[in-house]
């Protein structure tokens, strides 16, 4: 307890830590659930209309009602390319001459669009935004396609909205948790050993089981400090709710702190270079859990020779479970397997550390 | 001005500075090793992982109906590369379970009427359900999904039992034509996510990796004390700026070609437009890294809490880029912003000289402001630099 204590003493110290510790966390939420969102309304398209007649303009009209896209104004006679070329716009609209005549007679009136797909995912939206509005004018004016034989009726489940907020709000609330503690218990132990501090733990009567326990456990609380920053902003300015079972949540949420903490000191026992282990869980807590757990994108587009990766990465787990938690309300059944794994993992990073120390121990 | 740069860079104790900066970085391995697995590394793991395309979500399907026409319209919807099937479910209630436990993505249930309504000619609705957690998942399997039974609907309309009634009852002279809106899809026509965040991270990696150098070597002198001694000896702070400088940008000009090495072999990037002016882009980047690392570097005395700096520089610099989502992604007061950091020009460049193949003339205005930016950024390292030495 009272290494617990000294450890707590010591984060306090360093005000650059502590910012680390506490208020980084919660800028990064801000920062990156509005630097990651791939979601995009209000996206600008240049419209060339060579036809100028009322049911072009009927048209088009449809499009700047649109919240999804909105209309640049573009001199006709300058090749469309070029608004795409200089990021004036996401896609050109080209109405032919002969639109307005051929509605007009009854015949299908071909229409081009031409998307920037220099980002493949925005390409996709507007060329799905761009279809929908040209479905809803033709039912509303053409009267034709019938509402076909086959109505869909869609409902989106958990996030009606479609806010991105609300699914990236958990994944960086994972990703803080995985990076801070981590790396202040990391950079904790490898200081006693760059300071040689861990020689008196050595001569004192303090066990291995005692010196990593009381370790772990004051990273423990700062991730879960951390845990209640976080957690608060998620519920303030995500509008984020714990739906159905909240055991499941408090139970992972204190392995997952143990399991970071615990990682840390893994790899500060291991590395006792403290710019070193610095970049270990950089590399860790950051770049595996960032990429490899279904923060941003879905685990299924990682090709298969990297995928299996993940099954290692102990945020995918703790990222499941929070996002049941506050989306969807599973329970117990859904995410009881992946609480179990939290633990096996945190066991498991406890016992290389227990072992990276004695073996220190030996070679001093 | 043009005889003292060349009195600078010709004088002997210049040379001298640089020599001894190339022998201590050849002997740090850790250095070597972070120029050079990190654009070989990081560039592959994003490239492969970060793809937002979306495939394959796994379709639960209630079937109430159970007729020839619900199997033919489960299967129309399965058979695309959009869905699979993920289950088959007895009713609502556990369709609903199945997706709140994440077994599968969507659900699709089909009413038990369906195979009359259709068999009547009257109109049948079917419900999909769609997990939005991921609103960016779930508008794409929208578009999928409506896509998918668009097209069903006019296979049904064109192969269907009773063709003559469904077009005899609109008549002829009044019926209005419709649009048919024709995508085309420019620069990248098979849709590559990889082309798009590996031209990002490029970016990303020229900035980071140049700060995270520069602020080690800059600040290790510092720490081991040996910046005073420096000092004492004859050479001018400006020649101890530029040999300091000067094998760093080197090897991070080489970590850029190794770098565009991997996106045109490895990711099969196309190179439509201009290489000097990426190259020139590159640069420049490199230049305001390496400043924005000195700056790191002044304002911490070790090389622990340099990098413990950086962790409060790098977050924002990177996620308000623009470099792995779209600008318009963020909320409207923040767009502006982007114009003040050098990795969203770098990456406008970059894509535009590499996607779309445009030239000088239609990106010289990024161009112009990275040069600013970078000046701004040496200008502000110097001056901290100066004022840590005074």
């Amino acid at each position: 307890m009272s290494q617990t204590r000294k450890e707590l003493i010591q984060i306090v110290r360093d005000w650059r830590t502590l910012a680390l510790a506490l208020v980084l966390p919660a800028v990064l939420l801000e920062l990156m659930s509005v630097g990651l969102s791939l979601r995009v309304n209000n996206l600008p398209v240049v419209v060339q209309d060579f036809s100028n007649s009322p049911d072009s303009q009927r048209f088009l009209d449809a499009f700047r009602a649109s919240i999804s896209l909105h209309i640049v104004a573009w001199p006709i006679d300058r090749p469309p390319e070029e608004a795409l070329a200089s990021n004036t716009a996401r896609a050109v609209l080209i109405l032919p001459a002969h639109f307005g005549r051929e509605v007009a007679r009854g015949v299908d009136a071909p229409t081009q669009l031409l998307v920037d797909a220099s980002d493949a995912n925005t390409a996709r939206l507007v060329a799905g935004y761009a279809s929908r509005i040209t479905r809803a004018y033709n039912i509303g004016t053409s009267g034709v396609p019938p509402p076909g034989p086959v109505h869909p009726a869609i409902r989106l489940w958990y996030n009606p909205g479609l806010s991105s907020k609300k699914f990236y709000g958990p994944g960086i609330y994972v990703l803080g948790l995985s990076m801070f503690p981590a790396l202040l218990a990391a950079l904790a132990m490898a200081r006693e050993t760059e300071q040689k501090t861990i020689l008196q733990v050595y001569v004192s009567s303090i066990s291995a089981h005692e010196f990593l326990l009381g370790k772990i456990a004051a990273f423990t609380i700062v991730a879960l400090a951390e845990c209640v920053i976080m957690l608060a902003l998620l519920f303030s300015a995500f509008g984020l709710r714990l739906v159905g079972d909240p055991t499941p949540f408090l139970v992972a949420t204190l392995l997952y702190a143990f399991c970071v903490a615990a990682f840390g000191t893994m790899v500060g026992a291991l590395i006792p270079s403290q710019v070193a282990a610095m970049q270990v869980v950089a590399l860790g807590g950051f770049l595996l859990v960032f990429l490899l757990s279904g923060l941003i994108f879905p685990i299924e587009n990682i090709p298969a020779s990297l995928r299996w990766i993940s099954n290692f990465i102990w945020g995918r787990y703790y990222i499941e479970i929070v996002r049941d938690a506050l989306l969807q309300g599973g329970g117990w059944p859904a995410v009881g397997g992946k609480v179990a794994i939290l633990a096996l993992i945190a066991a498991v990073f406890y016992g290389i550390a227990w072992r990276g120390m004695r073996r220190m121990q030996l070679g001093v | 001005m043009l005889t003292t740069v060349r009195r600078l860079l010709g004088g002997h104790r210049i040379r001298a500075l640089i020599g001894k900066e190339f022998d201590q970085i050849r002997r740090d391995r850790r250095l070597i090793l972070s120029l050079i697995l990190p654009p070989v590394l990081q560039l592959t793991i994003f490239g492969f992982a970060l793809s937002a395309s979306v495939s394959h979500l796994r379709l639960g399907v209630v079937d109430e109906s159970q007729t020839p026409e619900s199997r033919e319209l489960v299967a129309s919807l399965t058979e695309s590369q959009s869905f699979r099937l993920g289950g088959q479910y007895a009713s609502v209630d556990q369709l609903g379970a199945a997706i709140s436990q994440a077994q599968v993505d969507a659900g699709v249930v089909v009413p038990y009427h369906y195979g009359r309504d259709l068999q009547r000619g009257s109109p049948a609705t079917v419900q999909v359900l769609l997990n939005a957690t991921n609103a960016n998942t779930a508008t794409i399997g929208q578009a999928y999904a409506e896509g998918v039974i668009e097209s069903y609907n006019q296979q049904r309309q064109r192969a269907g039992p009773q063709p003559g009634i469904a077009r005899g009852d609109t008549p002829g002279p009044r019926r209005r034509g419709a649009v048919r809106l024709m995508p085309a899809y420019l620069y990248n026509p098979g849709l590559v996510d990889s082309w798009f965040i590996t031209t990002g991270v490029l970016g990303l990696l020229l900035i980071l990796n140049s700060s995270l150098v520069a602020s080690a070597a800059m600040v290790k002198e510092r720490e081991a004390g040996t910046i005073e001694q420096l000092l004492m000896s004859p050479a001018s702070t400006t020649e101890i700026i530029v040999a300091k400088i000067a094998p760093l940008f080197g090897l991070l000009s080489l970590m850029m070609l190794v770098a565009l090495a991997v996106l045109a072999l490895v990711f099969r990037v196309p190179f439509h437009g201009s290489l000097p002016l990426l190259l020139v882009g590159g640069v420049l980047c490199i230049l305001s890294g390496i400043s924005l690392g000195t700056v790191i570097a002044t304002l911490s005395k070790s090389a622990q809490q340099a990098q413990l700096t950086a962790f409060f520089v790098n977050p924002p610099l990177s996620s308000l880029s623009g470099a792995l989502n779209p600008v318009e992604a963020m909320p409207g007061w923040l767009q502006p912003v982007t114009v003040l950091n050098p990795i969203h020009h770098f990456a406008t460049i970059a894509r535009g000289a590499m996607l779309k193949g445009s030239g000088f003339a239609t990106l010289w205005p990024n161009v112009l402001a990275l040069l600013i930016i970078t000046l701004a950024l040496a200008a502000l390292s110097i001056w901290r630099f100066r004022k840590q030495l005074s």
